[in-house]
Order: C-alpha cells, then sequence, then structure tokens
C-alpha cells in the first residue's frame, strides 16, 4: 500500500511530495507542500480511500505555521492515511477538498473558524462553529488565545441563513424543538408539506473540551472528559482517545484490559440502540415502542450501575487498561441480563416486523443512494442501511474484536426501515460478543502502569465504531503531560452533513424521524471552541422586558 | 317517534346533557390515559387527571400573544359550539327542550364551527407551526365531515326525516340491514380521525408542530380548547352508540343513559387500544385512508336508497 501510493504520488506530484512514511502497522503519513494538497487527495480517493476527517493544529511557535491534516481510511486493507500539509501563518491559503468530497465541509470550515485557515474555494465559507457575534481575528484554537478567553459580544449580529427557494416558507426548528433533544438550529424550506431545502446552523452547546484538554489537565485526566464529550456513546470517545495515546506512545495494554473494553463497548452498543428505539418511535408518535424498549434497557442500565456503579458513564476506560475487573460472579450477572433483554427484544422486533404502520412511517424514508451516501462518508448503520459495508470493529479492529466472530448487517433499502432493522439486529451481535468475550477471556492483569514519559509530537490516529457508527480520534503527543492537539470526530459529525439530503423532497411530517434515524448526537459535535456569551447579555434585560419579548416577539 | 315512556321535563335535560358531558369527557378522557398507559407498561395517570390538567390551566395566567380579538375569541366560539351540540343532543333518546328548534343539519353545522373556531384562533396566531398545523385541520375536516354527514343520513334515508331525535333513534336496528353494519364499521374505522387521536392526531403532531393549532394558547384559553376537544371525543364515541345500539326503551331515562354511558366507555378503551398500539400517519397518507373510507360510506348510502 505505502509503495502503491507513494510512486503514484511522486508520479503524479514530483516535488510537491515531501515524504510518505509508515509509523505503524495502519498508519502511512504523506506530507505535502500546500499546492499539491488536493491533487494528492484525490489519489488516495483513487487509491480506496475514504474520507474520515481533517485535523488542523497550531505549530506557529515551531515554524510559524498552521497544520492540517486530511484522514482517510483504507477500508479493505486495514490502513489508514493522514495527508499533511503546511501554511504559513501569515498566509494561511489551502485548496479546499470540499469540491471533491462534500463531507470535508464542515472540517474545514471548522478550521476557518478555530485557526484563521482560508479555503478560497470552499463551497460554503461560512461560520460553523464560533457564535455569530465573535471577533473576527480571534483564532480561539491557536495557542495564543486562552482557553477562558470570554470576548467582548456584539448586538444585532445573527446568522445569515441560506436563501430560501423561491415559493417556500420557512419552518423554524429548534434550537428547542421536541424533535430536537438538544438545542440545534434547522431552518426547514417547506413548499406546502414538502421540504425544499434545509440549512443547519448548530455548535450552540461548545463546552471547549479539546482546547479545555490541550491546555488545562494530563494525559490521564482525559478519558474521564472523553467519556462526558457524549451522554451515550462515552466509553466509546475514552477508549477511542486511549487508544490513540497509546498508539503514539507505544503502550501495550494487557489483553484482558483489552477484552474488558470489548464488553463495555458492546453493553454501551446495546444501551444505545435500545434507546435509539425508544426514540425512533417515539419520532414517530408510537409511544407504546418508546415505553417497551426503554423498559428493556432499564435492565441494562441496572446491571452496569452494579458493574461500575454508575447507570451510564461507566468511567471504565483508562489509558493503559481499564479500573475494574469482571469478576466471575459479574460476569454471570452479564450472561443473565443479556440473555434476558435478547428474548424482549425478540418479542418487541417481531411485533415492530410485522406492523404496517410503523412500515408506512418508515420505508421509503429518508432515501439516499448507495452512491451518496459513499459520497458524503457517512458512517455505522445510516451507512450499512444503505449498502455501505463498513464496520471499524472489523476492518480496523481494536480492543478485542479480532477474536470475536459477529456479522455486520448491511441492508440496501437506502431509508429509515433498514437503519431500524440493522440497529435490532445489532444487538443480538453484541450480545453474541458478550457471550464470547466472557467465555474466552484471559486471566491476568487489566491495568498497566505508563513507565516511560510518552515522547512529544508524535500523531497517531484510532477509530472505535461506536453504536452510531464510526468515531475517529487523532491525538498530536505534548511536552507537558498532555496532548498539544486532541480532534474527536463523531459519528454524527459527518452523519448530519448529509440530513438536507435525505430531507430533500421529502413530506415535512418526516422530518423527526429522518433527522432522528441518523441519531444525532449534537453534544459530540460540539464539542469544540470556546464560550458561549449570549447569557451574559440577556441578564441585563428587566423581567417584564424579557417577558414582553418572548409573548411579542416570533412570526 | 313519539316516546312511549316518561318524558321528563325538556329544560332539565339540556341542563341533564351538558352536567353529563362536562363531567363524562375528562373522566373518559382518563381512560384513554390509562388504557395506553397500561399498554406501555405504565401506571398512568389517576382517572381524574385530565379533570386536574383542566383546572390548573384554567387557574393560570392568560397570555394574548396575538393581541387580536379572533384570536381571543376562538376558544370561547368551540366550546360555545360544542356546548350547544350536546344541549340539542337527544341523550338516551330523549329530546331536549331545544332539540325540536334543530335538526341533522343544524347539528352538523355546530361541530363544524368547532372545528372553524379552531382553525381561526390558529390563523390568529400567526404562528408557523399553527399554520402547519390549521392546513393539516383543514384538510382533515374536509375529508371526514362528510363521512359523519353520511351516517346521519343513513338515518335520515331510513325515516324520511330530518329531526334529530328520528335521525339518530328513529331506526330498529333490524331495518338498517348491511348498509347499517358497514356504516358501523365506518364510523368506528373513522372514530381515531373524529377524535383527533393516533394514528390521526396529525394536526397536532406533538413530534412535528408541537401541538399545532394550540401551539400559542395557554391558561384559560387553552383549557377551553382542551375542554372542547375532550367534549367533541366524547360526542364522538356516543354517536355509533346511540345510532347504531338499540335503547332498552326503558321507563326511567336514568337506565338507557347509564347503558349508553358504559357502552361509550367501551367506546373510550378502543380508542385507547388503537392510540397506542398506531404510529402517527403523514397527512398524505391519512388522506388516502380517508377516501377509501369515503367510497365505503358512500357505498353504504347507496345500498341504503336502492336495496
Amino acid at each position: 500500500m505505502r509503495k502503491e501510493l507513494e510512486a503514484a504520488l511522486t508520479a503524479q506530484l514530483g516535488d510537491a511530495v515531501i515524504c510518505v512514511e509508515k509509523t505503524d502497522r495502519r498508519t502511512v503519513f504523506v506530507d505535502v507542500r500546500r499546492e499539491a494538497i488536493r491533487a494528492a487527495s484525490r489519489i488516495i480517493v483513487a487509491q480506496g480511500g475514504r474520507y474520515m476527517c481533517s485535523v488542523g493544529y497550531d505549530e506557529i511557535a515551531r515554524d510559524g505555521s498552521l497544520g492540517l491534516v486530511h484522514t482517510y481510511s483504507v477500508d479493505s486493507e486495514d490502513r489508514f492515511v493522514c495527508l499533511r500539509t503546511k501554511a504559513p501563518a501569515d498566509d494561511p491559503e489551502v485548496e479546499s477538498i470540499t469540491p471533491d468530497l462534500p463531507s470535508a465541509g464542515w472540517s474545514e470550515r471548522e478550521y476557518m473558524d478555530l485557526l484563521g485557515f482560508k479555503f478560497p474555494n470552499h463551497p460554503k465559507p461560512k461560520k460553523l462553529i464560533v457564535c455569530d457575534d465573535w471577533p473576527p481575528g480571534i483564532y480561539p484554537m491557536r495557542k495564543e488565545v486562552p482557553h477562558d478567553l470570554v470576548p467582548q459580544g456584539a448586538e444585532d449580529v445573527a446568522y445569515q441563513l441560506d436563501e430560501a427557494p423561491p415559493g417556500t416558507k420557512i419552518v423554524p426548528i429548534g434550537p428547542f424543538h421536541p424533535s430536537l433533544h438538544e438545542p440545534e438550529h434547522f431552518a426547514v424550506y417547506v413548499d406546502g408539506e414538502t421540504i425544499k431545502g434545509c440549512d443547519y446552523r448548530g455548535f450552540m452547546t461548545h463546552r471547549g473540551i479539546e482546547k479545555l484538554c490541550q491546555t488545562q489537565v494530563s494525559y490521564n485526566e482525559i478519558p474521564f472528559i472523553a467519556e462526558r464529550i457524549c451522554g451515550i456513546c462515552g466509553s466509546v470517545h475514552a477508549t477511542a482517545y486511549s487508544q490513540a495515546v497509546e498508539a503514539a506512545g507505544g503502550i501495550r495494554i494487557p489483553r484482558r484490559a483489552e477484552y474488558i473494553r470489548t464488553l463495555m463497548l458492546e453493553i454501551e452498543r446495546i444501551h444505545s440502540n435500545l434507546l435509539w428505539l425508544g426514540v425512533a418511535g417515539h419520532l414517530i408518535g408510537f409511544d407504546t415502542v418508546f415505553m417497551q424498549a426503554w423498559r428493556v434497557r432499564e435492565q441494562l442500565m441496572w446491571l452496569a450501575e452494579r458493574l461500575t456503579g454508575n447507570r451510564k458513564t461507566y468511567g471504565m476506560i483508562l489509558i493503559g487498561g481499564v479500573r475494574r475487573d469482571i469478576t466471575p460472579e459479574i460476569a454471570d450477572d452479564i450472561r443473565a441480563v443479556v440473555t434476558k433483554i435478547e428474548q424482549e427484544l425478540r418479542v418487541i422486533h417481531k411485533a415492530i416486523e410485522k406492523d404496517s404502520s410503523i412500515h408506512k412511517r418508515t420505508k421509503g424514508v429518508g432515501t439516499i443512494t448507495k452512491q451518496e451516501a459513499i459520497d458524503w462518508g457517512l458512517v455505522g448503520p445510516v451507512a450499512r442501511a444503505r449498502g455501505v459495508d463498513i464496520d471499524a470493529r472489523r476492518d480496523h479492529p481494536y480492543a478485542a474484536y479480532d477474536e470475536m466472530k459477529f456479522d455486520v448487517p448491511v441492508l440496501d433499502d437506502c431509508d429509515v426501515w433498514a437503519t431500524l432493522v440493522i440497529r435490532v439486529l445489532e444487538v443480538y451481535e453484541a450480545i453474541r460478543i458478550i457471550h464470547q468475550v466472557l467465555d474466552r477471556m484471559p486471566s491476568g492483569e487489566y491495568f498497566v502502569e505508563l513507565k516511560d514519559d510518552i515522547p512529544p509530537l508524535r500523531h497517531a490516529i484510532t477509530v472505535v465504531e461506536a453504536p452510531r457508527g464510526e468515531s475517529t480520534h487523532y491525538v498530536i503527543t505534548g511536552e507537558d503531560n498532555r496532548p498539544e492537539r486532541w480532534r474527536v470526530r463523531a459519528p454524527t459529525y459527518p452523519n448530519l452533513q448529509a440530513v438536507p439530503l435525505m430531507l430533500l423532497d421529502e413530506q415535512f411530517g418526516d422530518f423527526p424521524i429522518i433527522l432522528g434515524s441518523i441519531d444525532p448526537c449534537f453534544s459530540c459535535t460540539d464539542r469544540v471552541a470556546v464560550v458561549d456569551l449570549r447569557s451574559g447579555k440577556a441578564s441585563s434585560l428587566t423581567k417584564s422586558e424579557l417577558e414582553r419579548m418572548s409573548r411579542k416577539g416570533g412570526l | 317517534m313519539q316516546p312511549m315512556f316518561d318524558n321528563p321535563p325538556g329544560l332539565l335535560l339540556v341542563f341533564g346533557n351538558l352536567l353529563v358531558f362536562l363531567l363524562f369527557a375528562p373522566l373518559f378522557d382518563g381512560i384513554i390515559r390509562r388504557v395506553a398507559a397500561r399498554v406501555q407498561n405504565r401506571v398512568g395517570p389517576p382517572l381524574l387527571q385530565s379533570f386536574y390538567d383542566l383546572f390548573k390551566l384554567l387557574g393560570k395566567e392568560n397570555v394574548d400573544s396575538a393581541g387580536t380579538a379572533p384570536y381571543r375569541l376562538a376558544p370561547l366560539v368551540a366550546f360555545a359550539s360544542i356546548l350547544c351540540v350536546v344541549a340539542i343532543l337527544p341523550v338516551a333518546g330523549r329530546p331536549t327542550a331545544l332539540t325540536p328548534y334543530a335538526d341533522a343539519i343544524s347539528l352538523i353545522y355546530l361541530l363544524t364551527l368547532g372545528g372553524v373556531a379552531v382553525l381561526m384562533g390558529a390563523f390568529a396566531s400567526r404562528n408557523i407551526y399553527a399554520l402547519i398545523g390549521a392546513s393539516r385541520e383543514m384538510t382533515t375536516m374536509i375529508m371526514v365531515e362528510p363521512i359523519l354527514f353520511m351516517i346521519l343520513l343513513l338515518g335520515v334515508l331510513k325515516t324520511g326525516s330530518l329531526d334529530l331525535t328520528t335521525v339518530i333513534y328513529g331506526t330498529p336496528a333490524r331495518e338498517y340491514g348491511w348498509p347499517g353494519i358497514v356504516m358501523l364499521v365506518v364510523s368506528l374505522f373513522a372514530l381515531q380521525a373524529f377524535v383527533g387521536r393516533q394514528p390521526f392526531d396529525i394536526a397536532e403532531a406533538e413530534q412535528e408542530i408541537m401541538g399545532g393549532p394550540f401551539m400559542e394558547y395557554s391558561g384559560p384559553n387553552y383549557a377551553l380548547f382542551k375542554y372542547y376537544l375532550m367534549v367533541k371525543q366524547m360526542f364522538y364515541a356516543y354517536l355509533p352508540v346511540a345510532v347504531f345500539v338499540p335503547l332498552l326503551g326503558a321507563r326511567h331515562v336514568g337506565f338507557d343513559l347509564v347503558i349508553q354511558l358504559m357502552l361509550t366507555a367501551l367506546v373510550f378503551l378502543l380508542i385507547g387500544l388503537l392510540s397506542a398500539t398506531h404510529p402517527r400517519f403523514r397527512i398524505d397518507q391519512a388522506l388516502k385512508y380517508f377516501a377509501g373510507l369515503f367510497v365505503v360510506a358512500l357505498f353504504a348510502i347507496g345500498g341504503a336508497l336502492f336495496a
């Protein structure tokens, strides 16, 4: 792979290729001059690369430049390709790859906002992450900007929505709406009941997690912060981060710890899929599915509490292993609970399978073709429901997945129904994996202390298959016992970008379930950047003014 | 048809009807909530919860978010119109003092007036969600009202009279023949649409348009709308019982009334079960369904005309 790639790159780009190196079994780093980035990206895609995300980082103190990495996964060969380039901070222009790879759109906008990159040929160079009254010229991800900076807010600045297609009305959805569980704003352009377009303004709840972890805490604390990126797939983020640091530092963790990580990840998958099944039922107005799925899920939360002390946010994953062991007694407990869940889920599954009214609301809804799913870089059940056969557990085995036998359900109905079926089937597969983990778990240590310092400026990338799809973490190790750069890309990040396409020409009544079908996790997506300033302004209003505004305002 | 049994004074019946509907409508609503809860493995709220909801809303401040007269009047008109329906309704076969002044047509007028009031309030609130809800409500009304009309028309055809008591109670069950059975089935299939429950709670669709026409309403105004919906729901649940289940012809009105209320409670059980076991349809899917019902109802009317 590395040789062919190097040959193709040097043949076509010549001197623009600085170096091609393989840092570990899986990862190839390609350094190119910035003029060649789009061409190099095309070559990597032509060789089977699937674009994952981009990472921007600040190198101003070292050589006055900003770094940019586009990452790709070659799923059939278990390889990652990281395409790196640099641009001087005083002239940070890089050619955009979004015209070729639409799912790069957000990543590039992110680094326009956060690092001051400029992408002259970007099709939609609007603000994505920082709030609308963020002062120009302050790029929060640059090292010179402190993590707790609160700049002066501005009056009367608002996000400019995309132009509505002629003859349509704008239906504002959010920031607060029953079908969104977190604050985000969609402007949906409808003609009667038909959706003709949609603009998205998100990133309203930035907690500045990446910046915080790069400046304030140390390696060993981050898994617990990573776990709080998302309330549903916490272990996923903690595992992915830990794996990235372990890969960069060359740490090998005990096999037993890898088994326990696998166990926790699969418990989390069962939890998440049951949770989603309930939410999907609720979104099509079928609360019985909601209540029953959550009743089944509840016993898993009790199990998790016995296992880890918490119903969710397990806090099990550490760099170097896991925090608690699995005793034979608790193993029997797990077996009993997952067996019961399987039985009860089969009853619900059977009922759903035959329910023609559920078919009516989900079949042929949110349809996009397999090719569109590939072009937009969809991941997880949403992609597998559209015939895209990717699953990080099988394609890039981590933890103990290399020894597990499981099927990856793939359907080509391309709609919400297929997504639903896949997520139900994946629960059965997760239960299969849990039984295998408990049967085969080797004895021994489950945690290893870090002996040496982790060497600085190593780059590493890992993926973990979250219940919603692939989570990608990119770590650059740093000098002060903390990462220099840590980039998190949750599965919602690519999937949400394709939602406007899924909504196009669908009925407005299907908006909640189409958006819901990707199981959007806005908190995962909104993890970057700094602080929101709006609340401070609101407090200067009197109660009666606020009341008047809230009553007379609106449309 | 002249009732052959003791007839309490008609004026008393007007107030009796109102009392029965105003007391039982929230209670029956409570049945739906309880049934749905049991299907969903929940305990569910107390049977009187809908009363508590109404009391709570009535005790809140009335917020006039649109600031226009139609917005303020809409809940009153809706509630008043459904009270008029109840006042002229010959419950348990006994005409009230007001029944002779009305007929089957005015009953449909009054029911439609309630729907129009909802639309008026929705348009007056100038909220995009209310507008979407209103347009869905309007589409539903256009499709569903004719079905109601045809249910009553069957009685009109059988008896040759528009008088309410005659239309509703005048035909002995066996004289309806097969069109009667078809129409009973139609009225049960249309039930969820009449009462705006799943799968036809499309106009309110919480997850999509957050209550649609009622979005801007709160406090006592909203309580009136809620009460209107509950009484309307009871009317539609009572209608098939009144039209298709023969009266015992007991000497005492109370006896017939109790039987009919118990049957109505059973209809509410059905409503609860249906709404707990269905997702919401989309408006385009609902329209197809209504169109099918419409054709079947028309078929039954044709049968009654030419059989």
